[in-house]
Protein backbone atom coordinates (compact mmCIF):
# COMPACT_ATOMS: atom_id res chain seq x y z
CA UNK A 1 0.00 0.00 0.00
CA UNK A 2 1.48 3.31 -1.12
CA UNK A 3 0.03 6.32 0.78
CA UNK A 4 0.49 9.56 -0.89
CA UNK A 5 -0.69 13.46 0.75
CA UNK A 6 1.27 15.61 -1.26
CA UNK A 7 1.89 19.32 -1.76
CA UNK A 8 4.38 20.81 -4.46
CA UNK A 9 4.17 23.97 -6.31
CA UNK A 10 5.24 23.82 -9.94
CA UNK A 11 5.97 26.26 -12.33
CA UNK A 12 2.44 26.39 -14.07
CA UNK A 13 0.56 25.05 -11.23
CA UNK A 14 0.91 22.93 -7.94
CA UNK A 15 1.05 19.39 -8.03
CA UNK A 16 -1.67 18.39 -4.98
CA UNK A 17 -2.68 14.51 -4.66
CA UNK A 18 -4.07 12.79 -1.88
CA UNK A 19 -4.22 8.70 -3.05
CA UNK A 20 -4.03 5.73 -1.73
CA UNK A 21 -2.13 2.91 -4.00
CA UNK A 22 -3.17 -0.87 -3.40
CA UNK A 23 -0.74 -3.51 -4.94
CA UNK A 24 -0.47 -4.54 -8.17
CA UNK A 25 0.00 -2.25 -11.21
CA UNK A 26 -1.87 1.39 -11.32
CA UNK A 27 -1.40 3.32 -14.47
CA UNK A 28 -0.77 6.84 -13.96
CA UNK A 29 -2.49 8.52 -17.08
CA UNK A 30 -3.01 12.46 -18.22
CA UNK A 31 -1.47 14.73 -20.90
CA UNK A 32 2.12 15.68 -21.04
CA UNK A 33 3.48 18.33 -18.60
CA UNK A 34 0.64 17.12 -15.97
CA UNK A 35 2.54 16.69 -13.60
CA UNK A 36 3.02 12.81 -13.80
CA UNK A 37 6.48 12.92 -13.60
CA UNK A 38 6.73 15.19 -10.79
CA UNK A 39 4.45 12.60 -8.59
CA UNK A 40 7.23 10.11 -9.65
CA UNK A 41 9.81 12.62 -8.41
CA UNK A 42 8.12 13.18 -4.90
CA UNK A 43 8.35 9.63 -3.98
CA UNK A 44 11.73 8.75 -5.18
CA UNK A 45 12.80 11.99 -3.17
CA UNK A 46 14.43 13.83 -6.28
CA UNK A 47 11.97 16.49 -6.27
CA UNK A 48 10.72 17.13 -2.14
CA UNK A 49 6.99 18.83 -1.96
CA UNK A 50 6.75 21.53 0.15
CA UNK A 51 4.35 19.80 2.61
CA UNK A 52 2.57 16.40 2.72
CA UNK A 53 2.95 12.74 3.25
CA UNK A 54 4.49 9.63 2.03
CA UNK A 55 4.34 6.27 2.92
CA UNK A 56 5.05 2.69 0.66
CA UNK A 57 4.41 -0.46 2.75
CA UNK A 58 3.79 1.69 6.24
CA UNK A 59 7.45 2.78 5.99
CA UNK A 60 7.10 6.44 6.34
CA UNK A 61 9.38 8.18 3.38
CA UNK A 62 8.63 11.59 4.07
CA UNK A 63 6.76 13.48 6.07
CA UNK A 64 6.90 17.51 6.58
CA UNK A 65 5.17 17.61 9.93
CA UNK A 66 7.44 15.31 11.77
CA UNK A 67 10.56 16.48 9.63
CA UNK A 68 11.01 13.08 7.94
CA UNK A 69 12.57 13.01 4.85
CA UNK A 70 14.30 9.70 3.67
CA UNK A 71 17.64 10.44 1.82
CA UNK A 72 17.16 9.02 -1.97
CA UNK A 73 19.34 6.41 -1.48
CA UNK A 74 17.49 4.89 1.19
CA UNK A 75 13.99 5.12 -0.20
CA UNK A 76 14.31 1.38 -1.70
CA UNK A 77 12.31 2.68 -4.39
CA UNK A 78 13.21 1.65 -8.19
CA UNK A 79 12.96 4.16 -10.72
CA UNK A 80 12.77 2.83 -14.35
CA UNK A 81 13.56 6.46 -16.46
CA UNK A 82 11.70 7.12 -19.94
CA UNK A 83 16.09 7.02 -21.30
CA UNK A 84 16.79 4.63 -19.42
CA UNK A 85 19.87 6.34 -17.89
CA UNK A 86 22.24 3.21 -18.24
CA UNK A 87 25.72 4.05 -17.06
CA UNK A 88 27.60 5.00 -20.16
CA UNK A 89 30.79 3.99 -19.03
CA UNK A 90 29.67 0.28 -17.48
CA UNK A 91 29.05 -2.64 -19.67
CA UNK A 92 25.68 -4.17 -19.17
CA UNK A 93 26.99 -6.91 -16.48
CA UNK A 94 28.19 -4.12 -14.61
CA UNK A 95 25.39 -1.84 -15.18
CA UNK A 96 22.93 -4.49 -13.83
CA UNK A 97 25.37 -5.35 -10.35
CA UNK A 98 24.96 -1.74 -9.40
CA UNK A 99 22.38 -1.44 -7.36
CA UNK A 100 22.61 -5.34 -5.75
CA UNK A 101 22.81 -5.15 -1.78
CA UNK A 102 25.14 -7.22 0.11
CA UNK A 103 22.89 -7.66 2.82
CA UNK A 104 19.65 -7.49 1.33
CA UNK A 105 17.98 -11.17 -0.37
CA UNK A 106 16.21 -10.15 -3.19
CA UNK A 107 13.34 -10.98 -4.48
CA UNK A 108 14.80 -12.13 -7.52
CA UNK A 109 18.31 -13.31 -8.51
CA UNK A 110 20.71 -11.84 -11.01
CA UNK A 111 20.58 -14.90 -12.74
CA UNK A 112 16.74 -15.34 -12.98
CA UNK A 113 16.33 -11.38 -13.74
CA UNK A 114 19.17 -12.03 -17.24
CA UNK A 115 16.96 -15.03 -18.30
CA UNK A 116 13.63 -13.09 -17.78
CA UNK A 117 15.05 -10.72 -19.81
CA UNK A 118 16.76 -12.13 -22.38
CA UNK A 119 20.14 -10.02 -21.70
CA UNK A 120 22.55 -13.25 -21.42
CA UNK A 121 24.10 -12.30 -24.95
CA UNK A 122 24.93 -8.68 -24.59
CA UNK A 123 26.26 -8.74 -20.66
CA UNK A 124 29.38 -7.46 -21.90
CA UNK A 125 28.44 -4.81 -24.28
CA UNK A 126 28.44 -0.76 -23.23
CA UNK A 127 24.83 0.26 -23.55
CA UNK A 128 25.68 2.40 -26.78
CA UNK A 129 26.19 -1.03 -28.83
CA UNK A 130 23.07 -2.88 -27.69
CA UNK A 131 19.42 -2.02 -29.36
CA UNK A 132 16.89 0.57 -27.97
CA UNK A 133 14.90 -2.11 -26.47
CA UNK A 134 17.63 -3.87 -24.86
CA UNK A 135 18.76 -0.72 -23.30
CA UNK A 136 15.24 -0.28 -21.64
CA UNK A 137 15.19 -4.37 -20.27
CA UNK A 138 18.74 -3.54 -19.02
CA UNK A 139 17.38 -0.54 -17.10
CA UNK A 140 14.53 -2.45 -16.00
CA UNK A 141 16.55 -5.45 -15.05
CA UNK A 142 18.94 -3.16 -12.90
CA UNK A 143 16.02 -1.26 -10.75
CA UNK A 144 14.78 -4.59 -10.06
CA UNK A 145 18.25 -6.22 -8.78
CA UNK A 146 17.89 -3.47 -6.16
CA UNK A 147 15.43 -4.80 -4.54
CA UNK A 148 13.03 -2.12 -4.30
CA UNK A 149 9.85 -2.13 -2.69
CA UNK A 150 8.03 -0.22 -5.25
CA UNK A 151 8.56 -0.28 -8.89
CA UNK A 152 8.24 3.02 -10.58
CA UNK A 153 8.11 2.97 -14.20
CA UNK A 154 7.98 6.65 -16.44
CA UNK A 155 6.57 6.42 -19.70
CA UNK A 156 8.06 3.33 -20.78
CA UNK A 157 6.46 2.85 -24.18
CA UNK A 158 7.65 5.93 -25.26
CA UNK A 159 10.68 4.64 -27.74
CA UNK A 160 11.24 6.87 -31.15
CA UNK A 161 11.04 3.67 -32.54
CA UNK A 162 6.96 2.30 -33.06
CA UNK A 163 8.11 -1.02 -33.14
CA UNK A 164 9.91 -0.83 -29.82
CA UNK A 165 6.84 0.24 -28.29
CA UNK A 166 5.23 -2.15 -26.99
CA UNK A 167 8.13 -4.91 -26.75
CA UNK A 168 9.00 -4.13 -23.23
CA UNK A 169 5.34 -4.56 -22.49
CA UNK A 170 5.41 -8.72 -21.94
CA UNK A 171 8.52 -8.51 -19.85
CA UNK A 172 6.50 -5.87 -17.78
CA UNK A 173 3.64 -8.34 -17.52
CA UNK A 174 5.99 -11.23 -16.09
CA UNK A 175 7.69 -9.12 -13.47
CA UNK A 176 4.19 -8.51 -11.71
CA UNK A 177 3.32 -12.08 -12.27
CA UNK A 178 6.80 -12.98 -10.56
CA UNK A 179 7.55 -10.54 -8.03
CA UNK A 180 4.24 -9.03 -6.29
CA UNK A 181 5.65 -5.53 -5.73
CA UNK A 182 3.29 -2.40 -6.13
CA UNK A 183 3.91 -0.58 -9.58
CA UNK A 184 3.40 2.75 -11.09
CA UNK A 185 3.29 3.11 -14.34
CA UNK A 186 3.51 6.35 -15.85
CA UNK A 187 1.84 6.81 -19.25
CA UNK A 188 0.26 9.58 -21.83
CA UNK A 189 -0.59 6.49 -24.23
CA UNK A 190 -4.08 4.52 -23.39
CA UNK A 191 -3.89 1.57 -25.15
CA UNK A 192 -0.90 0.71 -24.21
CA UNK A 193 -1.17 1.50 -20.34
CA UNK A 194 -4.42 -0.82 -20.77
CA UNK A 195 -2.59 -3.60 -21.63
CA UNK A 196 -1.15 -3.60 -18.37
CA UNK A 197 -4.11 -2.80 -16.11
CA UNK A 198 -7.22 -1.38 -16.01
CA UNK A 199 -6.57 1.03 -12.39
CA UNK A 200 -6.02 3.75 -13.67
CA UNK A 201 -5.12 7.11 -11.88
CA UNK A 202 -5.67 10.06 -14.04
CA UNK A 203 -3.43 13.51 -13.19
CA UNK A 204 -5.06 16.74 -14.88
CA UNK A 205 -2.89 20.00 -14.37
CA UNK A 206 -1.33 18.62 -10.73
CA UNK A 207 -4.26 17.05 -9.77
CA UNK A 208 -5.90 13.23 -10.23
CA UNK A 209 -9.25 13.61 -11.38
CA UNK A 210 -9.84 10.12 -11.09
CA UNK A 211 -8.69 7.18 -9.20
CA UNK A 212 -10.07 3.41 -10.09
CA UNK A 213 -11.53 0.68 -12.81
CA UNK A 214 -10.78 1.67 -16.06
CA UNK A 215 -14.71 0.86 -16.64
CA UNK A 216 -16.00 2.90 -14.13
CA UNK A 217 -13.87 6.21 -14.80
CA UNK A 218 -15.67 6.13 -18.47
CA UNK A 219 -18.93 6.55 -17.06
CA UNK A 220 -17.16 10.11 -15.76
CA UNK A 221 -17.39 12.26 -18.36
CA UNK A 222 -14.70 15.11 -17.45
CA UNK A 223 -12.32 11.80 -16.91
CA UNK A 224 -13.18 10.16 -20.35
CA UNK A 225 -12.42 13.48 -22.22
CA UNK A 226 -8.98 12.68 -21.19
CA UNK A 227 -9.10 9.68 -23.05
CA UNK A 228 -9.92 11.42 -26.06
CA UNK A 229 -10.55 10.13 -29.31
CA UNK A 230 -7.35 7.24 -29.23
CA UNK A 231 -9.13 3.47 -29.69
CA UNK A 232 -10.22 1.80 -26.73
CA UNK A 233 -8.39 -1.43 -26.14
CA UNK A 234 -10.43 -4.48 -23.67
CA UNK A 235 -7.63 -6.11 -21.57
CA UNK A 236 -8.55 -9.50 -20.09
CA UNK A 237 -7.12 -11.94 -17.99
CA UNK A 238 -7.39 -15.34 -19.16
CA UNK A 239 -6.02 -19.06 -18.60
CA UNK A 240 -5.36 -21.24 -21.49
CA UNK A 241 -8.00 -23.80 -21.79
CA UNK A 242 -6.51 -25.95 -24.23
CA UNK A 243 -3.93 -25.26 -27.37
CA UNK A 244 -4.26 -27.16 -30.84
CA UNK A 245 -0.76 -27.00 -32.81
CA UNK A 246 -2.45 -27.92 -36.00
CA UNK A 247 -4.99 -25.25 -36.50
CA UNK A 248 -2.43 -22.77 -34.40
CA UNK A 249 -5.58 -22.02 -32.59
CA UNK A 250 -5.12 -21.62 -28.61
CA UNK A 251 -8.14 -21.98 -26.56
CA UNK A 252 -8.29 -19.62 -23.51
CA UNK A 253 -11.16 -19.14 -21.02
CA UNK A 254 -12.22 -18.48 -17.68
CA UNK A 255 -13.65 -20.36 -14.74
CA UNK A 256 -17.15 -19.22 -13.54
CA UNK A 257 -18.97 -20.24 -16.77
CA UNK A 258 -16.90 -22.27 -19.33
CA UNK A 259 -17.17 -19.90 -21.81
CA UNK A 260 -14.38 -20.24 -24.48
CA UNK A 261 -12.31 -17.92 -26.52
CA UNK A 262 -10.16 -19.01 -29.47
CA UNK A 263 -7.23 -16.47 -30.19
CA UNK A 264 -4.82 -17.69 -33.23
CA UNK A 265 -1.46 -18.17 -31.87
CA UNK A 266 0.96 -17.98 -34.88
CA UNK A 267 4.61 -19.00 -33.67
CA UNK A 268 5.62 -15.24 -33.05
CA UNK A 269 3.09 -14.97 -30.08
CA UNK A 270 4.91 -17.92 -28.51
CA UNK A 271 4.04 -21.03 -27.48
CA UNK A 272 1.35 -21.48 -25.13
CA UNK A 273 1.20 -24.26 -22.30
CA UNK A 274 -2.33 -25.48 -20.90
CA UNK A 275 -3.05 -23.49 -17.78
CA UNK A 276 -0.50 -20.65 -18.21
CA UNK A 277 -2.29 -17.44 -17.68
CA UNK A 278 -2.22 -14.61 -20.28
CA UNK A 279 -3.67 -11.44 -21.16
CA UNK A 280 -5.34 -10.62 -24.01
CA UNK A 281 -6.68 -7.50 -26.08
CA UNK A 282 -9.26 -6.59 -28.15
CA UNK A 283 -9.62 -3.39 -29.26
CA UNK A 284 -13.42 -1.87 -28.52
CA UNK A 285 -14.03 -1.29 -32.51
CA UNK A 286 -13.48 -4.66 -33.41
CA UNK A 287 -16.18 -6.14 -31.63
CA UNK A 288 -20.01 -6.67 -33.36
CA UNK A 289 -23.30 -7.08 -31.33
CA UNK A 290 -25.73 -9.23 -32.16
CA UNK A 291 -28.99 -9.99 -30.47
CA UNK A 292 -28.92 -13.90 -31.06
CA UNK A 293 -26.36 -16.02 -31.31
CA UNK A 294 -25.05 -16.03 -35.23
CA UNK A 295 -23.85 -19.68 -36.64
CA UNK A 296 -23.42 -19.34 -40.19
CA UNK A 297 -20.17 -16.76 -39.92
CA UNK A 298 -16.64 -16.74 -40.01
CA UNK A 299 -16.42 -15.15 -36.55
CA UNK A 300 -15.33 -17.81 -34.13
CA UNK A 301 -16.11 -15.95 -30.96
CA UNK A 302 -19.13 -15.31 -29.55
CA UNK A 303 -19.76 -14.37 -26.15
CA UNK A 304 -22.85 -13.79 -24.16
CA UNK A 305 -23.36 -11.29 -21.75
CA UNK A 306 -25.30 -8.39 -20.29
CA UNK A 307 -25.22 -5.06 -20.36
CA UNK A 308 -24.13 -2.54 -17.96
CA UNK A 309 -24.23 0.56 -19.41
CA UNK A 310 -23.94 2.85 -22.64
CA UNK A 311 -21.78 5.92 -21.98
CA UNK A 312 -21.64 8.44 -24.96
CA UNK A 313 -18.26 9.15 -25.87
CA UNK A 314 -17.84 11.87 -28.95
CA UNK A 315 -19.95 10.72 -31.95
CA UNK A 316 -20.21 6.70 -30.76
CA UNK A 317 -21.48 4.61 -27.99
CA UNK A 318 -19.30 2.88 -25.82
CA UNK A 319 -21.46 0.06 -24.17
CA UNK A 320 -20.23 -2.10 -21.33
CA UNK A 321 -21.14 -5.89 -21.21
CA UNK A 322 -20.59 -8.20 -18.34
CA UNK A 323 -19.90 -11.38 -19.66
CA UNK A 324 -18.10 -12.67 -16.32
CA UNK A 325 -15.67 -10.06 -17.68
CA UNK A 326 -16.10 -6.65 -18.97
CA UNK A 327 -15.92 -5.75 -22.59
CA UNK A 328 -16.29 -2.25 -23.99
CA UNK A 329 -17.42 -2.34 -27.34
CA UNK A 330 -17.92 0.72 -29.88
CA UNK A 331 -20.99 1.03 -31.53
CA UNK A 332 -22.68 4.24 -33.49
CA UNK A 333 -26.01 5.64 -31.86
CA UNK A 334 -27.53 4.06 -34.86
CA UNK A 335 -26.93 0.77 -34.30
CA UNK A 336 -28.13 1.34 -30.92
CA UNK A 337 -31.50 2.51 -31.68
CA UNK A 338 -31.96 -0.28 -34.60
CA UNK A 339 -31.57 -2.88 -31.94
CA UNK A 340 -33.13 -1.33 -29.28
CA UNK A 341 -30.16 -2.62 -26.59
CA UNK A 342 -30.65 -1.04 -23.17
CA UNK A 343 -29.25 -1.30 -19.85
CA UNK A 344 -30.02 -4.70 -18.96
CA UNK A 345 -30.27 -6.43 -22.28
CA UNK A 346 -28.56 -9.63 -23.50
CA UNK A 347 -26.45 -9.29 -25.84
CA UNK A 348 -23.86 -11.36 -27.77
CA UNK A 349 -20.34 -10.69 -28.36
CA UNK A 350 -18.70 -10.91 -31.90
CA UNK A 351 -15.35 -11.25 -32.58
CA UNK A 352 -12.51 -12.40 -34.83
CA UNK A 353 -10.25 -14.77 -33.44
CA UNK A 354 -7.22 -13.17 -35.47
CA UNK A 355 -8.50 -9.46 -33.89
CA UNK A 356 -7.15 -10.87 -30.73
CA UNK A 357 -3.59 -9.83 -29.13
CA UNK A 358 -1.48 -11.40 -26.56
CA UNK A 359 0.89 -10.87 -24.06
CA UNK A 360 1.65 -13.24 -20.88
CA UNK B 1 75.87 11.38 -9.29
CA UNK B 2 78.23 13.42 -10.88
CA UNK B 3 77.90 13.28 -14.85
CA UNK B 4 74.98 11.49 -15.19
CA UNK B 5 74.13 11.36 -19.13
CA UNK B 6 76.78 14.43 -18.99
CA UNK B 7 74.57 16.52 -16.52
CA UNK B 8 76.13 17.72 -13.27
CA UNK B 9 75.38 17.38 -10.24
CA UNK B 10 73.21 21.11 -10.27
CA UNK B 11 71.49 19.84 -13.65
CA UNK B 12 70.41 16.46 -11.91
CA UNK B 13 69.02 18.76 -8.80
CA UNK B 14 67.18 20.70 -11.08
CA UNK B 15 65.54 18.17 -13.16
CA UNK B 16 64.42 16.02 -10.47
CA UNK B 17 63.26 18.88 -7.84
CA UNK B 18 61.26 19.94 -11.29
CA UNK B 19 59.83 16.48 -11.67
CA UNK B 20 59.33 16.53 -7.68
CA UNK B 21 57.62 19.84 -7.74
CA UNK B 22 55.48 19.23 -10.01
CA UNK B 23 54.47 15.66 -9.23
CA UNK B 24 53.46 17.40 -5.73
CA UNK B 25 51.91 19.95 -7.17
CA UNK B 26 49.72 17.54 -9.18
CA UNK B 27 49.05 15.54 -6.38
CA UNK B 28 48.27 18.27 -4.01
CA UNK B 29 46.18 20.13 -6.45
CA UNK B 30 44.20 17.08 -7.52
CA UNK B 31 41.38 16.28 -4.80
CA UNK B 32 40.72 19.85 -4.13
CA UNK B 33 40.41 20.56 -7.63
CA UNK B 34 37.08 17.48 -7.93
CA UNK B 35 36.24 18.77 -4.14
CA UNK B 36 36.01 22.42 -5.67
CA UNK B 37 35.18 21.44 -9.31
CA UNK B 38 32.25 19.41 -8.36
CA UNK B 39 30.83 22.12 -5.72
CA UNK B 40 30.84 24.86 -8.48
CA UNK B 41 29.75 22.36 -11.26
CA UNK B 42 26.61 21.30 -9.00
CA UNK B 43 25.32 23.72 -6.48
CA UNK B 44 24.59 27.24 -6.73
CA UNK B 45 25.76 29.29 -3.20
CA UNK B 46 26.43 33.03 -1.94
CA UNK B 47 29.98 33.93 -2.72
CA UNK B 48 30.19 31.69 -5.60
CA UNK B 49 31.47 33.83 -7.71
CA UNK B 50 33.91 36.02 -5.47
CA UNK B 51 35.46 32.28 -4.87
CA UNK B 52 35.66 31.77 -8.89
CA UNK B 53 37.42 35.02 -9.14
CA UNK B 54 39.83 34.65 -6.35
CA UNK B 55 40.79 30.95 -7.91
CA UNK B 56 41.17 32.78 -11.35
CA UNK B 57 42.97 35.70 -9.82
CA UNK B 58 46.45 33.90 -10.75
CA UNK B 59 45.87 32.85 -13.76
CA UNK B 60 45.13 37.01 -15.35
CA UNK B 61 48.04 38.29 -12.81
CA UNK B 62 51.68 38.22 -13.37
CA UNK B 63 53.36 34.92 -11.57
CA UNK B 64 55.29 37.46 -9.88
CA UNK B 65 52.66 39.40 -7.88
CA UNK B 66 51.05 36.10 -6.85
CA UNK B 67 55.12 35.29 -5.29
CA UNK B 68 55.17 38.53 -3.92
CA UNK B 69 51.35 38.09 -2.02
CA UNK B 70 52.67 34.44 -1.19
CA UNK B 71 55.63 36.19 0.81
CA UNK B 72 53.24 38.84 2.61
CA UNK B 73 51.30 36.12 3.85
CA UNK B 74 53.42 33.64 4.43
CA UNK B 75 56.76 35.06 4.34
CA UNK B 76 58.86 34.81 7.86
CA UNK B 77 56.91 38.70 8.17
CA UNK B 78 53.62 37.49 6.79
CA UNK B 79 50.78 37.26 9.40
CA UNK B 80 50.97 33.61 8.79
CA UNK B 81 54.27 32.62 7.93
CA UNK B 82 55.51 34.51 11.55
CA UNK B 83 53.20 32.45 13.56
CA UNK B 84 53.90 29.03 11.95
CA UNK B 85 57.76 30.15 12.67
CA UNK B 86 57.02 31.02 15.71
CA UNK B 87 54.64 28.47 17.09
CA UNK B 88 56.29 25.42 15.43
CA UNK B 89 59.35 26.62 14.19
CA UNK B 90 57.89 26.26 10.56
CA UNK B 91 59.74 28.24 7.68
CA UNK B 92 57.91 27.86 4.28
CA UNK B 93 59.18 31.00 1.94
CA UNK B 94 63.03 29.90 0.39
CA UNK B 95 62.31 25.96 0.85
CA UNK B 96 61.40 23.41 -0.89
CA UNK B 97 57.81 23.39 0.43
CA UNK B 98 57.24 27.28 -1.30
CA UNK B 99 58.14 25.99 -4.61
CA UNK B 100 55.42 23.41 -4.32
CA UNK B 101 52.85 26.06 -2.73
CA UNK B 102 53.54 28.63 -5.22
CA UNK B 103 53.25 25.98 -8.47
CA UNK B 104 50.28 25.30 -6.20
CA UNK B 105 48.19 28.47 -6.69
CA UNK B 106 49.74 29.23 -10.50
CA UNK B 107 48.19 26.09 -11.58
CA UNK B 108 45.13 25.37 -9.85
CA UNK B 109 42.92 27.56 -11.78
CA UNK B 110 43.85 25.30 -14.94
CA UNK B 111 42.71 22.31 -13.02
CA UNK B 112 39.58 23.78 -11.33
CA UNK B 113 38.13 24.83 -14.66
CA UNK B 114 38.85 21.36 -16.70
CA UNK B 115 37.63 19.78 -13.15
CA UNK B 116 34.88 21.72 -13.33
CA UNK B 117 33.72 21.55 -17.00
CA UNK B 118 34.26 17.97 -17.47
CA UNK B 119 31.88 17.52 -14.56
CA UNK B 120 29.39 19.78 -15.73
CA UNK B 121 29.05 17.75 -18.74
CA UNK B 122 28.07 14.51 -16.53
CA UNK B 123 24.24 14.25 -16.86
CA UNK B 124 23.07 14.94 -13.58
CA UNK B 125 20.23 12.26 -14.36
CA UNK B 126 22.81 9.59 -14.37
CA UNK B 127 23.47 10.68 -10.62
CA UNK B 128 20.20 10.83 -9.62
CA UNK B 129 19.97 6.78 -11.38
CA UNK B 130 22.77 5.93 -8.70
CA UNK B 131 21.17 7.23 -5.93
CA UNK B 132 17.84 5.96 -6.34
CA UNK B 133 19.96 2.37 -7.03
CA UNK B 134 21.05 2.87 -3.42
CA UNK B 135 24.26 4.32 -3.75
CA UNK B 136 25.03 7.44 -1.30
CA UNK B 137 26.74 10.38 -2.39
CA UNK B 138 30.28 9.46 -2.40
CA UNK B 139 29.84 6.36 -4.15
CA UNK B 140 27.92 8.12 -6.91
CA UNK B 141 30.60 10.49 -7.29
CA UNK B 142 33.63 7.74 -6.69
CA UNK B 143 31.59 5.62 -9.65
CA UNK B 144 29.61 7.63 -11.86
CA UNK B 145 30.75 11.61 -11.62
CA UNK B 146 34.59 10.85 -11.46
CA UNK B 147 34.83 8.04 -13.95
CA UNK B 148 32.27 10.08 -16.24
CA UNK B 149 34.62 13.22 -16.08
CA UNK B 150 37.89 11.58 -16.24
CA UNK B 151 39.12 12.52 -19.26
CA UNK B 152 38.50 16.29 -18.23
CA UNK B 153 40.22 15.17 -15.08
CA UNK B 154 43.52 13.97 -16.40
CA UNK B 155 43.57 16.88 -18.86
CA UNK B 156 43.48 19.20 -16.22
CA UNK B 157 46.26 17.32 -13.67
CA UNK B 158 48.56 17.05 -16.75
CA UNK B 159 47.98 20.76 -17.70
CA UNK B 160 48.64 21.16 -13.72
CA UNK B 161 51.97 19.41 -13.80
CA UNK B 162 53.11 21.11 -17.11
CA UNK B 163 51.92 24.82 -15.84
CA UNK B 164 53.99 23.76 -12.79
CA UNK B 165 57.26 23.02 -14.48
CA UNK B 166 56.94 26.05 -16.48
CA UNK B 167 56.67 27.86 -13.24
CA UNK B 168 59.05 30.91 -13.08
CA UNK B 169 57.48 33.65 -11.54
CA UNK B 170 55.95 33.02 -8.80
CA UNK B 171 58.83 30.69 -7.82
CA UNK B 172 61.72 32.50 -7.77
CA UNK B 173 59.90 35.18 -5.34
CA UNK B 174 58.19 33.26 -2.94
CA UNK B 175 61.13 30.52 -2.96
CA UNK B 176 64.30 32.05 -4.58
CA UNK B 177 67.24 30.56 -6.49
CA UNK B 178 68.53 28.10 -4.45
CA UNK B 179 70.62 25.18 -6.11
CA UNK B 180 69.22 21.82 -4.66
CA UNK B 181 66.58 23.14 -2.67
CA UNK B 182 64.17 25.51 -4.75
CA UNK B 183 65.78 25.56 -8.25
CA UNK B 184 63.57 23.99 -10.15
CA UNK B 185 64.61 23.88 -14.48
CA UNK B 186 63.14 27.02 -15.39
CA UNK B 187 65.28 28.85 -12.78
CA UNK B 188 68.59 26.70 -13.61
CA UNK B 189 68.58 27.90 -16.99
CA UNK B 190 68.10 31.47 -16.47
CA UNK B 191 70.78 31.25 -13.77
CA UNK B 192 72.75 29.24 -16.57
CA UNK B 193 72.17 32.09 -19.29
CA UNK B 194 73.23 34.86 -16.54
CA UNK B 195 76.76 33.05 -16.76
CA UNK B 196 79.47 33.10 -20.12
CA UNK B 197 80.43 29.45 -21.36
CA UNK B 198 77.13 27.82 -20.02
CA UNK B 199 75.37 27.88 -23.42
CA UNK B 200 75.31 24.41 -24.30
CA UNK B 201 74.51 23.73 -20.98
CA UNK B 202 71.55 25.86 -20.95
CA UNK B 203 70.65 24.40 -24.40
CA UNK B 204 70.79 20.52 -22.96
CA UNK B 205 68.16 22.00 -20.18
CA UNK B 206 65.73 23.37 -22.16
CA UNK B 207 65.94 20.11 -24.52
CA UNK B 208 64.89 18.10 -21.36
CA UNK B 209 61.98 20.33 -20.48
CA UNK B 210 60.66 19.97 -23.71
CA UNK B 211 61.46 16.53 -23.47
CA UNK B 212 59.42 15.91 -20.04
CA UNK B 213 56.49 18.07 -21.13
CA UNK B 214 56.39 16.59 -25.02
CA UNK B 215 56.13 12.94 -22.84
CA UNK B 216 53.47 14.33 -20.26
CA UNK B 217 51.20 15.79 -23.23
CA UNK B 218 51.63 12.56 -24.72
CA UNK B 219 50.76 10.10 -21.89
CA UNK B 220 47.74 12.25 -21.21
CA UNK B 221 46.62 12.04 -24.71
CA UNK B 222 46.99 8.05 -24.99
CA UNK B 223 44.82 8.22 -21.41
CA UNK B 224 42.09 10.20 -22.70
CA UNK B 225 41.74 8.15 -26.10
CA UNK B 226 41.55 5.24 -24.32
CA UNK B 227 38.96 6.31 -21.40
CA UNK B 228 36.93 7.24 -24.84
CA UNK B 229 37.82 4.02 -26.25
CA UNK B 230 36.10 2.11 -23.37
CA UNK B 231 33.28 4.68 -23.19
CA UNK B 232 32.46 4.20 -27.16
Amino acid sequence: MINIDIHLPRKNFNVVVQEKFSEGITGIFGPSGSGKTSLLQCISGLARPKEGYISVGGRILFDSVKNINIPVSERNVGYVFQEGRLFPHMSVEKNLRYGIKKQAIGKISYEEVIDLLGLRHILKSKPHQISGGERQRTALGRTLLSSPDILLLDEPFSAVDMSLRSQILPFIIRIQKLIQIPMLVVSHDIPDLLKLTNRLCIIKNGSCIGHGEYYDLLKDPSVSNIFGSGSIVNSIDMRVLHTNPQSRLTIVGWKQDGQEILITCDKSKGDYKEGQKLKIFIDADDIALSTEKTNNISIQNQVYGTVTDIIPKGATLLVVIDAGFKLVVEITLDSLSRMGIGTGSKIWCLFKSVAIDVAG
Amino acid sequence: MTDFLGFNSTELQAIVLSLKVAVYCSLISLPMALWLGYKMARYNFTGKSIIESMIHLPLVMPPVTTGYLLLLVLGSKGFIGHWLQSAFGLKISFTFYAAVIASVFVSFPLIVRSVRTAMEMVDTGLEDASRILGAGRIRTFARVTVPLALPGIISGTILAFARSLGEFGATITFAGNIEGETQTLPLAIYAYMQVPGKESATLRLVIVSIVISFIAMTLSEWFIKRIRHDKH
